[in-house]
């Protein structure tokens, strides 16, 4: 499971450094014979950093219990330690609705929503 | 959608003043716009030549608001989609506004999120050592005036914290809705916006029941342990039994939510124990009771009509006082299994408010993913949502009863 989530972390941005490496020099054809490796463009890398927007805030939830647990170990009464804590709390809520929101798109539903008279679409009742 | 009407004023043709919001015979908030047209010298034989003043009304000012109060992660979102099913409609983000937004508009209602309201962004409490359930992290006085104006009819820009960054956004024009809700940690904390709700929920959890429902939430999460859930419970609760509690009182309904009774040493909190307690003498708002108003009763639906399976169910009903207020209280322990148990439970329950037979039911099937869908919180939901529907239509009938009383008089 954590080898998934790295290799899902790591081959995005990879990718989508190239676009910017290629950007303004001239127009090169590096996989013309390797047609699966062809240089994303910024539209579809954009696509795929929004794809790991939730591992940013799985990475944001992390890094604040890690800082919590830090301001913690001095004094676990005061002020820091219980707003680090308040903060772990927001992002895991936040994390939850990210996840949820992940689940409920389901593409024939949202374009069935603005187009019901599609033939894809209708329902009959009775 | 506001009503228009011109007039034209003939002795007030040499200057030209716009009127601040007076309120006319009708007790609708009006803008009165003066328009000050050059009079032709030629003609003018009797036509009227001074400016025209157009009074605009916004007719809809019956909003309607109701307040819900309750900790992060106690199912408010839950409860607003229930809610907003009721009226019909899914509530959605506004489109082409901020993505980050947690507002939520559908036909009837608008969900506002008191989050919007933080005074101060993440790492501005991080500074000061303070959590956002402290009332120092909250502008109070923006809350009231913003909600006092939509209730009046007037469109705010009203400010977007953005749950990702932590950071404060820039606003997000929000139109009165017929139905506003307001949903967050203090929507009765500050009395003047307490004065402004026309009904208000807390969801109370038990300090067990929170703790099973967040490591549901956030054990799929890396990074997060039984210890660090524990750990950020403990460190909040000093702030949320200062601050938040003490909102319960208050309320006209609570929904307390309880370990159950049924199954001795369960901690697992799969079957629940849900109490819903509902505020005497609240105008537009008759207590849900069971059999007969006003008395005590045990029952278990279980026996030879119906069989269910273990634990069972087992409800309660009573007369009560809690904080010093007069309640009663309707309590249903277990879950349902089938959908038979459901419509004979609803068959026995008075005071629902449904519009046909098997209302309940109907809506609770409809949302038969959502947590809480087989036991008293998904029930008890629902129910509240049809009392408001029922709040919400006494209202804007007593309203529009009034004026036509007062063109009479």
């Amino acid at each position: 499971m954590a080898t998934l989530f790295t290799l899902n972390l790591v081959t995005p941005r990879a990718i989508a450094s190239l676009p910017d490496s290629t950007k303004g020099s001239p127009i090169r054809v590096p996989y013309l014979n390797q047609p699966w490796k062809r240089i994303l463009s910024p539209l579809e890398s954009r696509r795929m950093q929004v794809r790991a927007a939730p591992d940013r805030l799985s990475e944001k939830v992390e890094q604040s219990i890690k800082e919590a647990q830090e301001a913690c170990s001095d004094d676990p009464a005061s002020g820091e330690c219980v707003a680090a804590w308040d903060e772990v709390e927001e992002l895991s809520a936040a994390a939850s609705h990210a996840r949820d929101r992940l689940k409920d798109n389901d593409p024939l539903e949202n374009y069935c929503q603005d187009n019901p008279e599609t033939d894809e679409c209708k329902t009959y009742d009775n | 959608m506001a009503v228009c009407s011109a007039y034209t004023t003939q002795s007030l043709h040499s200057t030209c003043s716009i009127s601040t919001p007076a309120k006319t015979h009708l007790g609708f908030h009006q803008k009165q716009v003066v328009f000050y047209r050059r009079s032709s010298k030629r003609g003018g034989s009797g036509s009227s030549s001074g400016p025209c003043v157009i009074t605009c009304s916004a007719g809809d000012s019956q909003t309607v608001v109701i307040g819900l109060a309750a900790d992060s992660g106690c199912g408010k979102s839950t409860f607003m989609r229930r809610l907003t099913s009721v009226f019909g409609g899914a509530a959605e983000p506004p489109k082409g506004g901020n993505p980050d937004s947690n507002t939520l508009i559908s036909d009837m209602t608008t969900v506002i999120c008191l989050d919007d309201y933080h005074s101060l962004d993440r790492t501005g409490r991080k500074e000061k050592g303070v959590t956002a359930l402290d009332p120092r992290a909250n502008d109070f006085d923006l809350m009231y005036e913003q909600v006092k104006a939509i209730k009046s009819g007037v469109a705010v820009d009203k400010p977007i914290y953005n749950h990702v960054t932590g950071l404060l956004d820039p606003p997000e024009l929000i139109k009165p809705p017929k139905i506003l809700v307001i949903e967050g940690l203090h929507p009765m904390f500050d009395e003047r916006v307490r004065d402004l709700l026309d009904f208000s929920i807390y969801l109370d959890i038990s300090n067990e029941v929170k703790f099973a429902w967040k490591i549901q939430r956030d054990m799929a999460e890396r990074g997060h342990s039984l210890e660090s859930i524990r750990a950020s419970i403990e460190a909040r609760k000093p702030d949320f039994d200062a601050y938040i509690d003490p909102q319960k009182k208050y309320a006209d309904a609570v929904i307390e939510v309880l370990p159950t009774q049924l199954i001795p040493d369960d901690n697992e909190g799969k079957v629940l124990r849900v109490r819903l307690i509902m505020k005497e003498g609240v105008k537009h708002f008759s207590p849900v009771y069971l059999f007969d108003e006003g008395s005590t009763i045990s029952w278990i639906p279980c026996g030879r009509k119906l069989t269910c399976s273990y634990p069972g169910i087992k409800f309660h009903y009573g007369p009560d006082t809690y904080f010093g207020n007069e309640v009663s209280i309707l309590e249903m322990d277990g879950q349902f299994d089938r959908l038979d148990e459901l419509i004979y439970v609803e068959s026995h329950l008075s005071n629902i408010s449904t519009k046909f037979y098997g209302e309940v039911t109907q809506q609770m099937l409809k949302h038969a993913d959502f947590p809480g869908s087989n036991n008293g919180t998904g029930l008890f939901q629902t129910i509240v949502g049809l009392k408001i529907r029922d709040l919400y239509e006494q209202i804007t009938s007593s309203k529009t009863a009034a004026p036509l009383e007062a063109t009479k008089a």
